[in-house]
């Protein structure tokens, strides 16, 4: 009989043969569930094709579901090199439509100007959002996993308050929202702005640091063998700080990108789990800054069937139910993965003796 | 004063159940070695399901028992991912909160903001209820509060510290190939103390919402799930500590509503942060202040890494 044993590694082919079939155990389910609340799974399927890669909208939806995503999937991408998790995307985003905001609403100044100020902003302010989990995690050793995510709810809270106090829309008196902000991120395909070839291209170079610098070689070589780094004398603390206040800065920008491309005001609850879904991107990455494209990619498309699914009665979180179904069913792919069949033991001990 | 005192534990022992039960679920997973991040997402599901499970039943203990029969079953499905098939413990986690806050919100839709007219309500016992501030606290509230900060976590002290299955568990947490070594049956204590962990949490979602809110509403959990995973690093893993640790941060949100009911000039919303700011310097200070008390208080060894035999 063919025995199966665990192997440290991971073959490419394994992890993709094994996703393809956790996504179609999910399609299955999900499609079973739907069929089983008496809806017709055929027709449904034929409207979220045309809702997505079927018509000009859907495409041009896609894409600016994208843009958040590459950037918060890129963000925990980079953390997870090193080994870390950093689950507060969604409060960095946040911080950084906060800081986009502050400076599109209360700095006058041509566009071309004011533009790069909102990104600086963002990322300043996504950076400071960070920096209590990073030195308590270089410093003290405290799980970041539970302090970055606590911060989301915090700004969560704050961007609230700022939406509905300080800077409350004063002229249309829409809810929970500020002004508008007139700055805008040009536009570059109908609604998609120029922010989405942007993000491709901040994955792109952010693969090519982690690939082909020395920075990005001891990145990770810490997290692969923290023991071996220190040993090689790499500068572990500076390298965690470093990496955790970059993720800091990549989640911000999303938060920039949605305010100056999309929003154009900012809106309580305007994160829209973009950062949570960051971690989706990232795992279905397995670590690689350039696969987080065609992983961000997959999760616009859930995404995207989601408002199909809308329409259809559902409540608008039953997307994030399937979401996770995903997500816990690619996890166990990714560990089946590394099974391979290998000779049967006994044979060849029994030959031995023979 | 003795009144303003009163008061607050009051709200502060009626808030904090809710931590106090999810937190010492949680504590029991990750005694056993296993991270459950789906708290937050089995404590949302349990709140739906208990409010659903109100409604149609007429009695709030039925929900109590749905909502502990779905955590548990959610929590199953957990370990069946994170324990038996030793998938990533963080990814399952995760998953399941996902799954967890959807479902939730897309089976509790129809009874999303209705006010619920079974509840459990204030029952005082006599003589307990009538001493001076913690009467009132712990025994003159719903039969649910004492239980919780007396009666559980001195159970799952007992079965931790001073019974041979406690020691077996601790083991299977601290040192599995050990365990494993002994005769100890590893996976099973892992997968079944998961899916004890799973129903706490259930449990703390039918308190919520059958008498903390006591509503059903989309987001209604907020965080709660994931400052009961936080407060069982603060407390150690320990049951008395975990169950105190949500009676503290009961306290902070109790001081956050008598501000708001006081016309504190603090906006609401920055009120609102207390609990999550009073969490994370929690899980801080103590590391940095007090260096020595990293090694007592350490988490166990095994936790979340999956167990092996292979690889002893």
């Amino acid at each position: 009989m063919t025995r199966f044993q665990r192997f440290p590694t991971a073959p490419a082919r394994l992890v993709l043969a094994w996703r393809a079939a956790a996504l179609v155990a999910a399609a299955l389910i999900v499609g079973v569930l739907l069929a089983l609340s008496g809806r017709d799974v055929f027709v449904l399927g034929e409207l979220v094709l045309h809702s997505t890669v079927g018509s000009r909208f859907g495409l041009e939806d896609l894409a600016l579901f994208m843009t958040p995503l590459v950037l918060t999937g890129a963000a925990v991408t980079v953390t997870s090199r090193i080994g870390l998790w950093n689950i507060g995307g969604e409060g960095q985003f946040y911080l950084g439509a906060i800081g986009a905001a502050g400076v599109g609403l209360y700095l006058p100044g041509p566009q071309i100007v004011v533009l790069p100020l909102m990104a600086l902003a963002a990322i300043a302010c996504g950076m400071a959002w960070i920096i209590v989990p990073t030195l308590a995690r270089a410093y003290a050793g405290v799980s970041e996993i539970i302090t970055t995510l606590l911060l989301n709810f915090v700004a969560g809270l704050l961007t609230y308050w700022l939406a509905t106090g300080p800077w409350r829309d004063r002229v249309t008196g829409a809810l929970a929202s500020s002004g508008r902000i007139s700055d805008a991120i040009p536009e570059l395909w109908g609604v998609v702005h120029w922010g989405f070839p942007l993000s491709l291209a901040i994955a792109a170079g952010l693969a090519a640091i982690m690939t082909w610098t020395g920075w990005g070689y001891e990145v990770r070589v810490s997290g692969a063998n923290p023991g071996a780094a220190r040993y090689a004398g790499m500068p572990m603390r500076g390298r965690v700080i470093a990496v955790m206040l970059l993720s800091g800065a990549l989640a911000a920008l999303a938060g920039m990108f949605e305010v100056a491309g999309t929003v154009h005001r900012l809106q309580g609850g305007m994160a829209d789990n973009f950062g949570y879904l960051g971690i989706v991107v990232a795992v279905l990455a397995r670590r690689s800054c350039l696969a987080v494209i065609p992983a961000a990619l997959l999760m616009a498309l859930i995404l995207d069937a989601g408002i199909v699914l809308q329409t259809q009665q559902l409540a608008a979180t039953a997307v994030l139910a399937i979401t996770g179904l995903v997500l816990l069913l690619i996890a166990i792919g990714d560990e089946l993965a590394h099974y391979r069949p290998v000779a049967p033991a006994s044979s060849t001990r029994s030959g031995v003796a023979a | 004063m003795i009144m303003l005192l009163t008061g607050l534990l009051t709200t502060a022992a009626l808030a904090g159940g809710v931590l106090s039960l999810a937190a010492l679920g949680e504590a029991l997973a990750e005694r056993v070695g296993v991270t459950d991040l789906g708290v937050e997402g089995l404590m949302s599901i349990g709140a739906a399901t208990a409010a659903l499970a109100a409604l149609a039943s007429g009695s709030p203990w039925v929900g109590l028992l749905a909502a502990i029969c779905v955590g548990a079953a959610g929590a199953a499905a957990f370990a069946f991912a994170a324990v038996v098939m030793r998938a990533n413990q963080v990814l399952c986690g995760l998953a399941t909160t996902f799954l967890g806050l959807g479902l939730s919100a897309t089976i509790g839709h129809s009874v999303a903001g209705l006010p619920l007219p079974v509840t459990f309500t204030p029952t005082p016992i006599p003589l307990l209820s009538s001493i001076p501030v913690i009467g009132p606290a712990f025994f003159g509230q719903n039969l649910l509060v004492f239980p919780i900060y007396l009666v559980l976590p001195a159970l799952l002290h007992i079965l931790l510290f001073h019974t041979r299955h406690g020691l077996n568990m601790r083991a299977v947490g601290e040192n599995p190939a050990a365990a494993d070594a002994v005769g100890v049956p590893v996976q099973a204590i892992r997968f079944w103390y998961t899916v004890v962990g799973g129903a706490f949490a259930g449990a703390a979602g039918a308190y919520l919402s059958l008498a903390v809110i006591p509503s059903w509403s989309e987001g209604m959990v907020s965080g709660r799930g994931w400052i009961a995973v936080a407060l069982v690093i603060f407390s150690g893993y320990r049951p008395f500590n975990a169950a105190g640790a949500g009676l503290l941060f009961g306290l902070i949100s109790a001081i956050g509503f008598l501000g708001q009911a006081r016309g504190w000039p603090i906006a609401a919303p920055v009120l609102n942060m207390l609990p999550y700011l009073g969490t994370l310097a929690f899980i801080i200070l103590p590391v940095v202040l007090w260096k020595r008390m990293r090694r007592a208080m350490a988490a166990p060894a095994a936790l979340g890494a999956p167990y092996y035999r292979s690889v002893r």
